[in-house]
């Protein structure tokens, strides 16, 4: 959703093409994403003509201060749902930076790479409004991924598995 | 108006902004180098997202202020002693990510 688009957009925007093909996974509710990555994927384009990329959509995981006890219900359902594209894609790599959509899709890899269908590399990049404290995004993926990267100093102290290298967006 | 989809033209032609303590609104803002200030909220207090704002003043990046006390703000602010904004590095994310994936 809107300023994680925003974000990770900038966070792609210096990597090379071995970081291809680039699959986005949106919450079927977001409107405005699309159209963000579809004009960053065609100025990709002009630089990497054989530049590739996909787009799905997934159903929205939580809404905000939805009661925990809901939220783990409908959490569980979207990693049901994730299960199948996770696997169609079997991706290397997987990158987020927050938004609750990217929970199930973390999980969902991680739960392939338990059953040993396929090992996933997960990044997750905190987003640069959280200075002192983690979204619950955070919280929760703190423990699945395998870098956790975070953008003010003070996050690095409380969260010592973490990585700092400072403002990347 | 009530809704833009981008307010960029109107960022690019002011000489102050004064906004909300939303991350996107206070980025945006800065980083096309316009002083700011930010207004709180007082009744969302424990909004996580007064934790941008607040590390931006620290920095020396932003005014700060409530609205009761926006009009005393805006007369006694010296916006020269705004610190500049620097941008931010994705280059340093995309190497980081090489070297842990042995692209490099």
């Amino acid at each position: 959703t809107g300023g994680h688009t925003t974000e990770i957009l900038r966070l792609l925007s210096c990597l090379s093409e071995s970081y291809s093909p680039r699959h986005y996974v949106l919450a079927d509710s977001d409107k405005m994403s699309e159209a963000k990555i579809r004009s960053f994927e065609q100025k990709r384009a002009e630089t990497f003509s054989e530049s590739q990329f996909s787009l799905d959509r997934i159903p929205r995981s939580r809404e905000v201060r939805q009661s925990w006890m809901s939220s783990v219900v409908t959490t569980l359902y979207s990693v049901l749902y994730s299960l199948p594209l996770t696997y169609k894609r079997k991706p290397d790599l997987i990158l987020c930076n927050g938004p609750g959509t990217c929970v199930p899709v973390c999980l969902s890899a991680f739960l392939l790479g338990l059953l040993r269908i396929k090992r996933t590399i997960i990044v997750y990049v905190e987003s640069i409004c959280r200075v002192e404290t983690l979204s619950l995004s955070g919280k929760i993926l703190y423990y699945f991924s395998d870098y956790f990267i975070v953008q003010w100093p003070d996050l690095k102290k409380k969260y010592p598995k973490s990585v700092y290298l400072g403002r990347i967006v | 108006f009530r809704f833009k989809d981008s307010l960029a033209e109107e960022l690019q032609r002011a000489d102050l902004v004064i906004s909300h303590a939303g991350a996107g609104s206070c980025l945006e803002t800065l980083e096309k180098g316009k002083p700011l200030i930010v207004v709180i909220n007082d009744k969302l207090m424990d909004n996580h997202q007064l934790e941008l704002a607040k590390q931006l003043h620290r920095d020396g990046c932003v005014l700060y202020c409530n609205c009761s006390t926006l009009v005393e703000t805006l007369q006694s602010m010296d916006l020269s002693a705004l610190k500049p904004f620097p941008p931010g590095q994705p280059e340093k994310f995309a190497s980081f990510l090489d070297k842990v994936l042995g692209l490099q």
